[in-house]
């Protein structure tokens, strides 16, 4: 009884491995788009097209601290952070579009604009 | 409780920290909030089957607390704290089904359920869903991971057995 329940343990710990790789390269494939938001709080503090943006950084402060973001070349990063564990500046540029830079202390996200497709429709 | 044994949680729970803190040390590859190896669990997954609830718990809630102060990322202690306690929850069930022999498959679902926990308090702590995006990265270094600190955990079994007499 213990045997055929470990034996389903660990099917289900394959089938959530597994699981976990599909949804990884869903999320790493995902197509990159040229709006930004970015949001502190839950709040969307902007929304930059990066496409046309010009080059430049500019600090965003949060309480004590705060993170330098970088725009170049239509693209985004955290370029420098005082967060205790600096995972944002470590992301690099932002490449996927299900896939945020994420500041866990400062509660900053970085992320593609989702409803992108359609304005670029109406824009372009 | 005997000093014999308050001791031994001690000495458990002052190796979890020591590990957490090197682990600290090492560059970490995958800049992913919330992957990482975890070694310290090495402790948790050996003291879920070894000691009582409480005890276990109480280990972690000191390695928790401590391992926060020591690193200077108190901010973090709110994500950890989640994690830990959806894993042990998690592994204190698993202990009554799965047996010690498979430690290392209590170990994954532990860590799993750590991340989700992290995941769950991440979301809600910054109220962005896009957070949700990390979560299959979360569950592969979960599975990874915790396979590893498992197999750690299942090689000492043995070791500590011949230093420690029965106590239970
Ligand atoms: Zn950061």
């Amino acid at each position: 009884m213990k045997k055929s329940k470990t034996t389903l343990l660990i099917v289900a710990a394959a089938v959530i491995f597994l699981a976990g790789i599909t949804g990884s390269l869903f999320v790493l494939f995902a197509p990159k788009q040229s709006a930004v938001n970015i949001i502190q709080d839950g709040k969307t503090l902007m929304t930059l097209r990066l496409s046309e943006e010009k080059d430049r950084t500019f600090v965003l402060p949060y309480g004590d601290s705060s993170n330098t973001i970088e725009i170049k070349d239509g693209r985004i990063r955290v370029k420098d952070a005082q967060c205790p564990d600096k995972t944002c500046v470590h992301t690099g540029w932002l490449s996927s579009s299900a896939m945020p830079i994420v500041c866990l202390p400062n509660h900053l996200v970085i992320s593609f604009a989702d409803s992108e497709g359609e304005v670029d429709a109406v824009a372009e | 409780m005997k000093p014999r044994r308050l001791a031994e949680l001690a000495v458990l729970t002052a190796v979890a920290l020591i590990i957490f803190i090197i682990e600290l040390q090492i560059p970490n590859p995958f800049p992913i909030p919330g992957v990482k190896l975890g070694l310290a669990n090495i402790i948790t997954v050996y003291a879920v089957y070894h000691y009582r609830a409480y005890e276990t718990a109480m280990m972690v809630a000191v390695r928790l607390l401590l391992g926060s102060i020591f690193s200077g990322n108190i901010a973090a202690l709110l994500y950890s704290a989640s994690g830990s306690v959806c894993c042990l929850l998690g592994m204190l069930l698993l202990r009554k089904i799965i047996d010690e022999r498979h430690l290392w498959l209590a170990s994954v679902f532990g860590a799993v359920l750590h991340n989700t926990g992290q995941m769950l308090a991440a979301v809600a702590v910054t109220q962005t869903a896009q957070l949700f995006a990390y979560y299959p990265f979360l569950l592969v270094s979960g599975c990874l991971a915790g396979a590893f600190t498992g197999l750690c955990a299942q090689f000492i079994v043995p070791r500590l057995k011949k230093i420690k007499p029965k106590t239970k």
